[in-house]
């Protein structure tokens, strides 16, 4: 069959009514927690799962994926008015949107940022559904090998950008896969690590994992902060001139055909996306001294590219199985528990999901323009919310969501130490989104290494004589080596100028410090 | 200073002994023998503690870079850049985070530690009354309990809202997910 009536069929699922009710909520849901400052698309996804549960599963990843795209555009939102940007992949669109909310062109730039990402969206659809069938073509030639070295390499790209600490972040991503075996050991039957508490028998839920390294620990860190935020930020005129159009159209196309194909890499997320964006986009302009003080290009292209990379990002999820980031490694989680397996055979077999997603993400982006463009200054209040009841309210929504799923108080208390642990790990520059995708790709990774060393009756060598596997497994090699000669060549540098520079040295660091 | 937040090497050093106990675990895990496996139950553990014990051994012997200083707080951006704002000497305190001693600030104690471990215990405390005493009446005391306790003056609405989401939530789990949540003294 072609792709059209492909498409057709995923519309007819898209727009039934119990689907388009959920898209609905599901942006909605997403933007306004995503306005939340520190709550972003992760912890947005995990406090929706509980919803999802009990939901045909086609419906719940429509609703969820809607989450996803809502929660990046309401990190837009609290970037633009506040300079706070709730999540890393909008970091991008406050260097220009922050100067013009200061210039009286906030609702301008919110505006923008919302048809930006509108177009970031649609083209990113448009992509997806053009390469996905191709890639899972290809991926149907995988065997357990190639998964094992592929999830390695998700691994190690997500750990070689989550942060700028190799060593911390691999360990985040073995404490994960550690997390992951805790249980029965399927294939031997064998009890793993459970401390003879029969709780711990099934392993960890990985939702209870996720809302306590994400929602509750972003909890403790705003107690911290100690300001009862709730800062205002006014929205002005919406309104956009025929030539402010113009000028950010080419921007936003630029940005969404990158942001989609850094999407689809493994480990570049929204985040990577939108810095990429928005300094390919500065390069280019011939306006280049603007940038930074409120170019309309420079809230436009972040803004396309961090929600094209958000759609990018479901393509390795849908064709392979495996996701290449810890908010696509969340999604998975959701679709598995839901009896779903994402990868190359869940397009032949389960149709219905991969179209009717694929469909829905046109809905979803129609909704998000619909539901934000006159909502704006609805959403702009919810940056009002003071703390003090927003924190314990997302401690109430974390127990429910563990408490409904379990209906466990034992997993309760998991919930508040994976919070405390989150906690510490963030304090101390431990990324969390390699944990989550240790914890959610552990359980696999060994399945297949398994089954690949069935194949070569032990013989380990088999990853390495496989093409495919050799290959992706290098690439792994080549991610991690790359922030490692960085890091190398920074400590050169910090030694050779303190060799060179004596208390001019000691005057750098008093700087930096500051 | 950020409260919690250690050396690299007081961090290894945790890291080290969890990982040594994990390996211990592992390496004491029977071998299956009842069919033939080319991968023992125990092998990707024994594997994954060596990395751990390795990886904290590199932890130990690294130095701070400042720039890595600078952007440990990388997701959580204001984290950072707020206690190093305005007056750090301002209470002579380590309270001083920078957080403005006016009357928008969270919770009462100076020390944020304290802070914390408080906030953690309340959580605690969620969680234990939540069977004996059900859903709606722990949520309802500790949303408001919560909210008063961090600063938030408007008694009506802070009553209001703990009331209402508590009710919210649970009628909304019981009637429309079949979640039903622990029900305490109620009937229903």
């Amino acid at each position: 069959m072609d792709t059209l009536s492909q498409l057709g069929y995923g519309f007819g699922i898209a727009l039934a009514p119990e689907n388009l009710v959920f898209v609905f909520i599901g942006v909605l849901a997403g933007t306004i927690i995503g306005i939340l400052p520190g709550l972003g698309p992760m912890s947005a996804i995990a406090l929706m799962i509980p919803i999802a549960y009990g939901m045909d599963p086609t419906t719940a990843i429509i609703m969820l994926a809607g989450v996803y795209y809502g929660a990046i555009f309401g990190g837009s939102t609290s970037s633009i008015l506040l300079n706070a940007p709730g999540v890393a992949g909008t970091v991008a669109t406050s260097f220009d949107g922050y100067p013009m909310a200061r210039k009286g062109q906030a609702g301008k730039a919110l505006a923008i940022a919302a048809i930006a990402s509108f177009i970031g969206g649609t083209v990113g659809v448009v992509l997806l559904m053009l390469i996905a069938p191709q890639l899972a073509r290809l991926a149907v030639s995988f065997g357990p090998a190639e998964y094992f070295a592929l999830m390695i390499l998700g691994l190690t790209a997500v750990v070689s950008l989550a942060g700028n600490n190799l060593t911390k972040g691999l360990i985040s991503a073995v404490a994960g896969v550690i997390i992951a075996l805790v249980g029965i050991d399927s294939q031997t039957a064998v009890l793993r690590f459970t401390f003879d508490l029969p709780e711990l028998y099934e392993g960890v839920e990985f939702l209870i994992v996720a809302l306590g390294v994400f929602a509750l620990a972003e909890v403790f860190t705003m107690l911290v902060r100690r300001s009862a935020g709730g800062a205002g930020g006014a929205v002005t005129s919406l309104r956009l001139s025929r030539r402010e159009l113009g000028q950010m159209g080419p921007a936003a196309g630029r940005g969404s055909v990158l942001g989609f194909f850094t999407g689809v890499l493994p480990g570049a997320g929204a985040t990577v996306a939108s810095f990429l964006g928005y300094s390919a986009e500065k390069r280019l302009a011939k306006d280049q001294d603007t940038f930074g003080k409120g170019n309309i290009k420079g809230v436009a292209a972040p803004e396309a590219a961090n929600n094209g990379a958000a759609v990018g990002s479901f393509v390795p999820l849908l064709t392979l199985g495996v996701p290449g980031s810890g908010t696509t490694a969340i999604l998975l989680g959701a679709l598995l528990v839901l009896g779903v397996q994402p990868g190359p055979m869940m397009l032949t077999e389960r149709p219905e999901v991969f179209w009717g997603v694929v469909a829905s993400m046109y809905v979803g982006n129609i909704v998000l323009l619909v539901l934000n463009l006159p909502l704006i200054p609805l959403f702009a209040k919810v940056l009002k919310t003071p703390k003090a009841l927003l924190i314990p309210l997302v401690v109430v929504f974390c127990v429910v969501g563990v408490y409904g799923l379990s209906f466990s108080v034992f997993d309760l208390w998991l919930l508040l130490g994976f919070g405390v642990l989150g906690y510490l790990m963030r304090q101390n520059g431990f990324p969390a989104a390699p944990l989550i995708l240790g914890l959610i790709l552990g359980g696999l990774m060994e399945q297949s290494m398994r089954r690949a060393l069935q194949i070569s009756n032990g013989d380990w060598s088999i990853f390495l004589t496989k093409p495919i596997s050799a290959a992706l497994l290098a690439l792994a090699v080549l991610s991690l080596a790359g922030p490692l000669i960085g890091m190398v060549r920074r400590h050169r540098s910090a030694a050779s100028s303190k060799v060179t520079g004596g208390d001019n040295g000691g005057g750098g660091v008093e700087k930096q410090r500051r | 200073m950020v409260p919690f937040r250690f050396s690299n090497r007081t961090v290894a050093v945790a890291i080290a002994l969890v990982a040594a106990g994990y390996l211990a675990l592992a390496l004491r895990m029977p071998e299956f023998t009842a069919v033939e496996v080319p991968v023992q139950p125990a092998t990707l553990p024994r594997l994954l503690g060596a990395a751990l014990l390795l990886l904290a051994a590199v932890l130990f012997f690294q130095r701070p870079a400042p720039a890595e200083q600078a952007q440990d707080a990388s997701d959580a951006v204001e984290d950072s850049a707020e206690p190093s704002s305005p007056g750090t000497a301002e209470e002579g305190t380590e309270a001083g985070d920078g957080a403005p001693a006016g009357p928008q600030r969270l919770g009462r104690l100076s020390d944020p530690r304290l802070e914390l471990l408080l906030f953690a215990g309340s959580v605690a405390g969620y969680i234990t009354l939540l069977v004996p005493l059900g859903f709606l009446i722990t949520t309802a005391l500790y949303i408001g309990a919560t909210t008063w306790y961090l600063g938030y003056r408007r008694h009506a609405v802070n009553a209001a809202v703990s009331v209402g989401v508590a009710a919210l939530v649970y009628f909304g789990m019981s009637e429309g997910l079949n979640v039903v949540l622990p029900s305490g003294p109620f009937p229903f």
